[in-house]
């Protein structure tokens, strides 16, 4: 059952990341692929807290959540003045900036050779340590933010975010707040992945930089891509079927040398399908 | 930084299985196949030493199941690709300890290992490492056990070695990640405590071959010797090194083996460590026969940590104890000394091997010194 | 002594990579793709010709046959994948979705061909080293490297200036509508700018791995810094995006002298990030 059970954890932690980054790229449209560095944030700052003990596991996470909404909104601030392309390489840039500070500021972080250790969660000084209790503590986290999401795209705030995304200056022409919409959105992305990266460090109990690099972050797109954008069904969907697509490929035993590297072809072929053929993702709308 | 096409499959945990396994415990009473695990780096940059380490495991496997396994039971080994990422490594550990019940794995990359090592206290798993050389897995686990030296025993043997030869100053090269940090901090700490005198360090990135800035700028403090921690690209950099035509001396670790730099005239002098784990001619022959390719240091390594399972194996067998990751643990303590590719002996959970000093020749190489590392 | 020597190496390491930010722009301002898949092509250029090498063909007919071979994959990526993506109307991030997706398949495709090691050409004049006036010392691929990369960006732009081709695609670049309906045919364009695009950095891929050896995963980086080069030097601009390309890598290296390299590639994106915010358009751009 514990395989099954960290495959729902882990596939939990990236829904909310995938609503992350949904939120910002499909909702608002703000291109970014660098959500993995506040993913990883989140995760470095719960990590030092519960390492260094003057935190327990809420608080560390409420603090993580806070930090990486200020993060969030900031890294997306630089998308009001660049767009399109233009925003895509700077937002490259942060990521990449990102990682050379988790690798190289080893007091913060532990650098490159990760942080080992850190303790699992806890609820009123009690820890989690059976893989069963951090399933419900993710499933928990998981289902408010699927409901957070599912409010917003059904308000008024959605509509605005939808009309910001189709027409920008139309809507700034009415005198809707066209900067204060994108902020919000960016900070509760931000909470997301503050939060995603809490967990992750708790359920790991060990991060370093791989987790939070440049692939991770396109991964995460990748998730949007696939699941659909712009809806809670495909922001669930496409991290449950990517993370579960290969696990299921493992049964089906290729036994040569280069059996990993010709599934990662097969992978390739895939996106490609997908772009061609049905790019609005398995569950989503027409980007 | 890595690939953005590795990238798309960041999540992905791809395994190539060599055989089927059997989703059951491996027990003593009949001669049904024992399986056991592997979680190595498969596809992204890490592949090229997770496979070279798979292609070790196969090929000792075949050698022994063509001799009818240990006591009739054929050996199988279950292969789980992490891409060297903690995160899919615990779920690839998962899934074969959880559904599969497997009571061994290999493991390789220290990120990974480190990952799991609390999962193997937990269940019961035994893992053997044969590639990764960070410090903290000395401890990391019970069930942990490392066939290679700790980076710090070992560079503790050059250290000695080039103090005795009047060198006082030095600057390093490393590779900005896990292994070579470690490297890096274990150097620069026995350097000093040896009374050296580091004047400079400059690091670089995985699989970036281009190490002509950071070689000048090393080259710039004028120390007697270079020290070297990176795990690829050892090639390129000694073709660059003779281009910048220096006096230094240039030192490494047991990464600097392959076969690719010794038989380049250009690394003529580059001297190293090298955890002894020596295969005979006919051995490296058969496995360039069976397996396509040079069995290199990492190879070896596995080939070695095999034939440690396959005398666990056959303790256990012999004793009609359950094949479980328990008494796989205690076995080891009770053999202690195990004849692999080259004696080695379990006090703690990191073997005690002995480590030489090669030098290069321009083609070839020899052993100017030898040592113990721990 | 360093200082020069930093200086010129720098500016071989990014004149490779001006050719292949020239390259990507030729694409960009004319397709509108960011075709990421550009690192593949790279990569199985210098695949291809090791290939060649080790089959016994001379080195001069290997890299033009490698370049024959990036040209047929280019082009087949324009023809099959972004051709019919343009004539549907894609949203961008699908195009680059669809082009991460062709990356993945060229780069694995090598791996399993050739295997995830660092393939090394075997030893030739490449390696070959001459001291120079200045305490200078170059190998022979480098001197190679920039003289053929330089040639190479003068003839690229001579042709986008002074052939009718060239002029054709300048004209799709600046107008796509206007020169659909004159019947420039941009969409045959775009193949022959593919084509051309994708020649062009085989140079580099091939040179490249001559002096550092092969790898499948080793064109993104390239590409990336490639890419920063192009907006900074202002998009339409191809000599904005080869003197940008070269200036990074030159003060990626200089800038050794004052600070730890652990930081350079983050203090690089750190200043572009600072530059898009000041100067979003790039330094040249306008001039197409």
């Amino acid at each position: 059952m514990d395989y099954f059970y960290s495959y729902l954890i882990l596939a939990e932690i990236y829904t909310l990341l995938g609503l992350s980054t949904n939120l910002l790229v499909g909702v608002v449209g703000i291109f970014s692929v660098s959500q993995a560095a506040v993913f990883g944030v989140g995760a470095y700052i719960v990590g030092d807290f519960l390492l260094a003990g003057t935190l327990s596991f809420l608080p560390a996470l409420a603090v993580a959540a806070l930090a990486c909404i200020l993060l969030n909104v900031l890294i997306s601030l630089p998308s009001l003045r660049v767009a399109g392309d233009y925003f895509v390489v700077t937002s490259f840039g942060i990521q990449l900036l990102a990682t050379a500070t988790f690798t190289n500021w080893t007091a913060g972080t532990g650098g490159a050779n990760g942080m080992p250790g850190v303790p699992p969660p806890d609820l009123l000084g009690l820890p989690i340590e059976s893989t069963r209790g951090i399933l419900a503590v993710t499933t928990v986290a998981t289902l408010v933010a699927c409901l957070a999401f599912w409010l917003i795209l059904r308000a008024p705030f959605g509509r605005l975010l939808k009309a910001i995304r189709e027409d920008e200056s139309a809507v700034a022409a009415a005198g809707k707040g066209v900067l204060s919409a994108k902020v919000s959105a960016a900070a509760l992305a931000g909470a997301f992945a503050g939060v995603a990266g809490g967990l992750y460090a708790t359920y790991l109990s060990f991060i370093d930089p791989s987790s939070f690099d440049l692939d991770a972050s396109i991964l995460l797109l990748t998730m949007v891509v696939v699941g659909g954008a712009r809806t809670l069904a495909g922001s669930i969907f496409g991290p449950f079927l990517l993370l579960a697509l290969p696990q299921v490929l493992t049964f089906v035993a290729i036994p040569t040398t280069y059996a990993a590297t010709a599934r990662q072809l097969v992978y390739g072929a895939l996106l490609i399908a997908f772009a061609l053929f049905r790019p609005q993702g398995l569950l989503g709308e027409r980007l | 930084m890595s690939s953005r096409a590795r990238s798309l499959l960041a999540a992905l945990a791809v395994s190539a299985a060599l055989g089927i396994s059997a989703p059951r415990p491996a027990r003593a009473a009949d001669a049904a196949p024992i399986t056991f695990g592997a979680i190595l780096p498969l596809t992204g940059p890490g592949a090229v030493i997770g496979t070279e380490q798979m292609k070790g495991i196969q090929f000792a496997l075949k050698q022994q199941n063509a001799k009818g396994g240990i006591d009739g039971h054929p050996i199988r080994v279950v292969f789980e690709d992490d891409q060297a990422k903690p995160d899919q490594a615990v779920l690839a550990f998962n899934k074969l300890v959880g559904l599969q019940h497997l009571p061994m794995i290999y493991t390789a990359y220290s990120g990974p290992s480190l990952a799991m090592a609390p999962l193997t206290a937990r269940k019961h798993v035994l893992m053997l490492n044969a590639g990764a050389q960070s410090d903290k897995l000395a401890h990391a686990s019970p069930y942990l056990f490392n066939t290679l030296p700790t980076t710090a025993d070992e560079v503790g043997v050059m250290v000695k070695y080039l103090r005795a030869h009047g060198k006082s100053t030095s600057v390093v090269l490393y590779e900005n990640d896990a292994a070579g940090i470690g490297g890096r901090d274990d150097f620069v700490r026995e350097f000093k405590a040896a009374g050296g005198k580091i004047l400079a360090q400059e690091p670089t990135q995985f699989g970036q071959t281009d190490y002509r800035p950071a070689l000048l700028k090393l080259a710039a403090a004028k120390a007697q010797v270079l020290f070297v921690v990176t795990t690829a690209g050892q090639k390129s950099m000694a073709d660059q090194l003779h281009q910048m035509n220096q006096t230094w001396l240039v030192a490494g670790t047991t990464f600097m083996e392959d076969p690719p730099t010794i038989a380049d005239p250009n690394a003529k002098g580059i001297i190293h460590t090298q955890v002894v784990a020596n295969a005979s001619p006919e051995l490296m022959a058969a496995f360039k026969k069976e397996m396509g390719a040079e069995m290199g240091f990492f190879s070896r390594q596995y080939y070695n940590a095999t034939q440690i399972m396959f005398a666990l194996t056959e303790h256990l067998l012999k004793e009609h104890k359950a094949i479980t990751g328990e008494n796989l643990r205690a076995a080891i303590f009770q053999i202690k000394t195990f004849h692999g590719l080259v004696p080695m002996t379990f006090t703690t959970n990191t073997a005690v091997v002995p480590v030489a000093i090669n030098e290069m020749t321009g083609g070839s190489e020899k052993t100017i010194a030898t040592g113990t590392a721990h | 002594m360093l200082a020069l020597q930093l200086l010129v190496n720098g500016i071989v390491t990014g004149s490779a990579l001006g050719v292949m930010a020239v390259s990507f722009a030729l694409i960009y301002a004319t397709t509108r793709v960011f075709h990421v898949a550009h690192a593949g092509v790279y990569t199985l250029g210098g695949y291809l010709a090791w290939t060649l090498v080790h089959r016994g063909v001379p080195d001069l007919p290997a890299l033009v046959l490698a370049m024959a071979g990036c040209v047929v994959v280019g082009s087949l990526i324009q023809i099959l994948l972004y051709g019919p993506l343009d004539r549907r109307g894609a949203a961008q991030l699908v195009v680059l979705i669809a082009s991460l997706g062709a990356l993945a398949v060229i780069q694995n495709l090598i791996a399993a061909v050739y295997s995830p090691d660092i393939l090394e050409f075997p030893p030739n004049w490449a390696g070959h080293v001459f001291p120079l006036p200045g305490g200078l010392r170059l190998t022979g691929v480098q001197i190679a490297t920039v003289v053929v990369d330089f040639i190479a960006f003068g003839l690229t732009l001579a042709f986008a200036h002074r052939t009718l081709l060239g002029k054709r695609i300048r004209a799709v670049a600046s107008n796509p509508f206007l020169a659909e309906i004159t019947r420039l045919e941009p969409r045959r364009v775009h193949v022959y700018v593919m084509a051309i695009a994708s020649a062009l950095v085989c140079l580099p891929g091939v040179l490249g791995p001559l002096d550092y050896g092969l790898q499948p995963y080793g064109g993104v980086t390239p590409l990336l810094t490639a890419t920063i080069a192009m907006i900074a030097g202002g998009i339409g601009s191809l000599a904005g995006a080869f003197a940008l390309a070269v200036a990074i890598v030159v003060l990626q290296n200089l800038a050794l002298l004052v600070m730890p390299g652990e930081w350079s590639i983050g203090v690089t994106f750190a200043i572009f990030v600072v530059f898009m915010l000041l100067r979003p358009r790039g330094l040249f751009a306008g001039k197409a």
